[in-house]
């Protein structure tokens, strides 16, 4: 018998092409509109060819803000995956301390952004923060408001405390997908702990931690609520990221023409990390 | 949205403005000058290209490219554009005037991304 084809079910995908034709598609053509263009508001608009483009490409504070976002977030990811493996190894397999561990790491996922900022904010101001007053008085002069190393690791030891959670609850699942067996050979061959990590748990778990990898590379790339909230970018420029730098310029400043060039290099820069990141884990997916 | 079909200039700014058959204010703040239309169409000619492809030799050609990725015609395009916006902005970057020159090596670049990749 032959089946016969209908393919009337692509008519069931419009309402989904709409939605992504209004809030992705057309947003996305005014920006590169905009970034063509000089306005000062009022739809009046001014041919400007690339050079809003060469500006911000030029542009030392263009280079600033995103080698602080290269560092932010190199710095986050060496620290989180680790710690985040590390964590997902000590927690226990079975019995009552599995939901608890589980509930306990999965809270800070469930805070709001910018309820984070604000937490960590007031956790650590210097004259009433439990953070910042502890710290002070033990003879620590922080002050995250002041001090350019102090907003850096305020911001780095909040975003681990938000975010570290995620890698943990990857790898957790990781581990837990291995089969006793391998363990029970490990041990008959005599094999160290570390040996056991680096050759059984670890490729095992190479599938979660590139997924934990990429998810963490991206959040924190276009990381934005929580150290506005924090530091609002400050002191000074020094914790400006890339899209809290962007939000100055368009709507600090009203320069849409450069903040739209601004956010399209962005844009591909994020689209050409996550296109590598996706082959690495089709490559991995095709070697298991 | 095309009343002119040139883009407006400094001379323009302040000036009011003639409307035109596009021009109601849903439209009028998307900013459109020909040449990012322009773009967009290459775009979407790019993709109607490729459903074509698709027709006439279904599959989508996948092979182990020099990168060794499995690729697709499909991703074979976005590698290509994907490149192009980093050769153009390169070209603005380091060299600033005769974009069109970055262009051209882009042609140059789609034909090896589609042969080799």
């Amino acid at each position: 018998m032959n089946k016969t084809i209908n393919q009337k079910a692509w008519y069931f995908v419009i309402p989904v092409f709409v939605l992504v034709a209004f809030n992705a598609a057309i947003p996305l053509m005014t920006v590169v509109n905009y970034s063509f263009q000089e306005t000062f508001g009022n739809n009046v608009f001014a041919w400007e060819g690339t050079r809003w483009f060469k500006q911000i490409l030029l542009s030392e504070r263009f280079h600033a803000s995103l080698g602080r976002q290269f560092a932010f977030t190199f710095i986050i990811l060496l620290i989180q995956i680790p710690l985040g493996i590390a964590i997902a190894l000590t927690m226990p397999k079975k019995g009552w301390g599995v939901p608890v561990c589980l509930i306990l790491m999965s809270m800070p996922l469930l805070i709001p952004w910018n309820v984070v900022g604000a937490m960590w904010n007031i956790f650590a101001l210097p004259d009433i923060g439990f953070l910042g007053h502890t710290l002070n008085s033990v003879g620590f002069d922080y002050n995250f408001t002041q001090q350019p190393g102090d907003a850096w690791f305020t911001t780095i030891l909040m975003d681990v405390w938000h975010w570290t959670s995620l890698v943990v609850l990857l790898s957790y699942a990781g581990l837990n997908s291995i089969q006793p067996a391998y363990y029970q050979a490990a041990e008959i061959d005599g094999a160290s702990r570390w040996a056991t990590f680096r050759y059984i748990e670890l490729p095992k778990m190479k599938k979660v931690l590139t997924l934990a990898i990429l998810l963490r590379f991206m959040d924190s790339f276009m990381i934005y609520t929580e150290p506005f909230v924090l530091t609002g970018g400050g002191p000074g420029n020094t914790t400006a990221f890339l899209s809290i730098d962007l939000v100055k310029m368009a709507l600090g400043q009203f320069d849409l023409g450069p903040a739209a060039a601004m956010s399209l290099i962005y844009f591909f820069i994020v689209l050409l990390v996550c296109w590598i990141f996706y082959n690495l884990m089709m490559k991995n997916e095709a070697k298991s | 949205m095309f009343t002119k079909l040139y883009a407006a200039t400094w001379g323009d700014v302040g000036k009011a403005k003639e409307k035109g058959f596009f021009d109601f204010d849903l439209f009028s703040w998307m900013a459109w000058t020909w040449q990012t239309a322009a773009f967009f169409i290459f775009i979407a000619l790019c993709i109607i290209v490729m459903l074509i492809w698709e027709k006439k030799v279904p599959g989508g050609s996948p092979r182990k490219g020099i990168l060794g990725l499995d690729t697709t015609r499909g991703d074979r395009l976005f590698v290509s554009l994907l490149g192009s916006a980093f050769i153009h902005l390169a070209w603005l970057g380091l060299v600033g005037s005769l974009l069109w020159i970055a262009s051209i090596i882009c042609v140059a670049y789609f034909i090896v991304v589609f042969k080799y990749v």
